[in-house]
């Protein structure tokens, strides 16, 4: 009955930080259109033609480094927690290749068989994200990401006296110590928001397929570090993340997102622009074009 | 906000569905830890032993029994003294009693049997009584034993693994071990070849 209220409570919260990400996602791109005072007319907005955008999209955009806020919180609420950070690496602000790297902690015990299992140990991910919205100029992201986990550990698994009902006898047993190590499969889908300059925030579930553990005499991992329960050979997990951009070795004017505006424009400012772009269109490619999308 | 595909969105309110699901665990449903042994005649062919066979196994050390008798009446044997049988004027006398279980009960036609195992002992003892046959065959199991946790909220079992195994030859013609690991599997560990050919 406990831990079907712990895990009922785990997933009301999951489910509000799923609901509250995409509202919030939902709104960061939504046009804001301001009203016109009367005799203002609209002001002209420099259009960028997408194909031409494209081409200023550099192969590399820079790391990004995330630590994830919802696995000490598990850790406190429940019997399973990690504490984890990534570096992930972005491409086009299309494919984010990326190595997540913690410590998973478990201590259960088994309130009606008196059966404890203990486990802390590091793990490891690897994998890549991929982002699913068209417009691959702004900040927010939607992805769907694959990743492979791995970790070594070992685990410890005590129980209460066995007595022997047919020649007796009676003796508790603490195993301590047993090796494991475990590879399991995830994908992703996820949710990631600008909040402000290089901080983002977002979160992620995650569908885990256990694919091979150690076998042990004695027992099977009840917990994996970085996966979660056994319990079932398939699992859910998420992450809440806060992200840091790092601008490491990426040149000023590769900066992430370009807005795009494909609003009218007045035929004679539209004229006007054009002659522009194309007397000053070596100066416009080299600043202007990369502004941030949001400042 | 643009997507590739509202399928996205009809997948994520899926998932989230799939969160909501019931919980359940693999517990094993068969978890019930004993030793199988399969019945074959001498040229290895399965059968269903014709005569009824108990299974007593050998405990160590001796236990007090006593014993009630009334003229007219059946005797009783308690291992715990009556005051009451007493009372209603049995008379009572004690003896020493060896501390053997009977663990298979006059079974017949049996093509296999399941008996469980000893926690602690390094060896156990079984004696193979027969109706038809005044002889008794006595098989010595030599295994050890260890704690099993399939997962915390299933509980702890106590598997075996077989070591070696000898048996007397007054029903038996050989006897061997088929799959040294005993846990709640269901398999065959040992195969008893008794005397003769089915027809």
């Amino acid at each position: 009955m406990r831990v079907m209220k712990i895990l009922l409570a785990r997933h009301i919260i999951l489910a509000l930080f799923l609901w509250a990400g995409t509202i919030v996602a939902l709104a960061q791109n939504e046009p804001q259109q301001q009203p016109l005072m009367p005799g203002e007319k609209p002001k002209p907005t420099k259009y960028v033609a997408i194909e031409e955008q494209k081409q200023h999209l550099v192969f590399f955009q820079g790391f990004t480094l995330s630590v994830d806020a919802y696995g000490p919180v598990a850790y406190m609420v429940s019997d399973y927690g990690t504490f984890e950070a990534a570096l992930r690496l972005n491409l086009k602000n299309t494919f984010f290749p990326i190595v997540e790297m913690g410590y998973g902690k478990c201590t259960k015990d088994d309130f009606n068989t008196k059966v404890t299992y203990k486990v802390n140990a590091p793990f490891m991910r690897v994998g890549i994200d991929f982002n699913m919205l068209k417009n691959k100029f702004q900040s927010n992201r939607l992805y769907l990401g694959a990743r492979y986990g791995i970790s070594t550990f070992k685990y410890d698994v005590a129980g209460p006296a066995m007595t022997d009902p047919i020649w007796g006898g009676s003796e508790a047993f603490n195993l301590k110590g047993i090796n494991c190590t475990s590879h399991w499969a995830e994908v992703i889908f996820g949710v990631e928001v600008k909040i402000f300059k290089n901080f983002h925030m977002g979160w992620a579930v995650r569908y885990k397929r256990e694919i091979s553990s150690t076998k042990s005499d004695y027992s099977k991992p009840n917990c994996i570090p970085g996966y979660g329960y056994t319990t079932n050979s398939t699992c859910w997990g998420g992450t809440y993340s806060l992200i840091f951009d790092l601008n490491w070795g990426m040149k000023k004017s590769h900066k992430r997102g370009v807005n795009i505006e494909l609003r009218d424009i007045p035929q004679a400012e539209e004229n006007t622009n054009n002659q522009q772009e194309e007397n000053g269109e070596g100066q416009q490619n080299g600043e202007e074009g990369h502004e941030e999308g949001e400042e | 906000m643009r997507l590739c595909g509202c399928k996205v969105w009809v997948c994520a309110w899926a998932a989230m569905a799939l969160l909501a699901a019931c919980y359940s665990n693999n517990c094993p449903l068969e978890n019930t830890v004993t030793c199988n042994y399969a019945f074959f005649d001498s040229e290895g062919n399965a059968i269903s032993y014709g005569d009824t066979i108990t299974v007593t196994t050998l405990k160590p050390g001796y236990k007090t029994v006593y014993i009630y008798r009334k003229l007219g009446n059946l005797t009783v044997t308690k291992e715990e003294r009556s005051e009451a049988l007493i009372e209603q004027g049995y008379t009572e006398t004690t003896m020493q009693q060896r501390r053997d279980t009977v663990l298979i009960n006059q079974q017949y036609g049996a093509s296999s049997i399941k008996v469980p195992m000893s926690y602690f002992n390094e060896e156990d003892t079984l004696v193979f009584a027969y109706k038809s046959i005044s002889m008794r065959d006595t098989i010595k199991i030599r295994h050890s034993s260890f704690p099993h946790v399939e997962l915390p909220e299933c509980g702890t079992y106590r598997f075996h693994s077989l070591r070696g195994i000898t048996a007397t030859d007054a029903a038996i013609d050989h006897i061997e071990i088929s799959n040294p690991t005993v846990n709640y599997d269901g398999g065959t560990n040992v195969k008893i070849y008794f005397n003769g050919v089915a027809e």
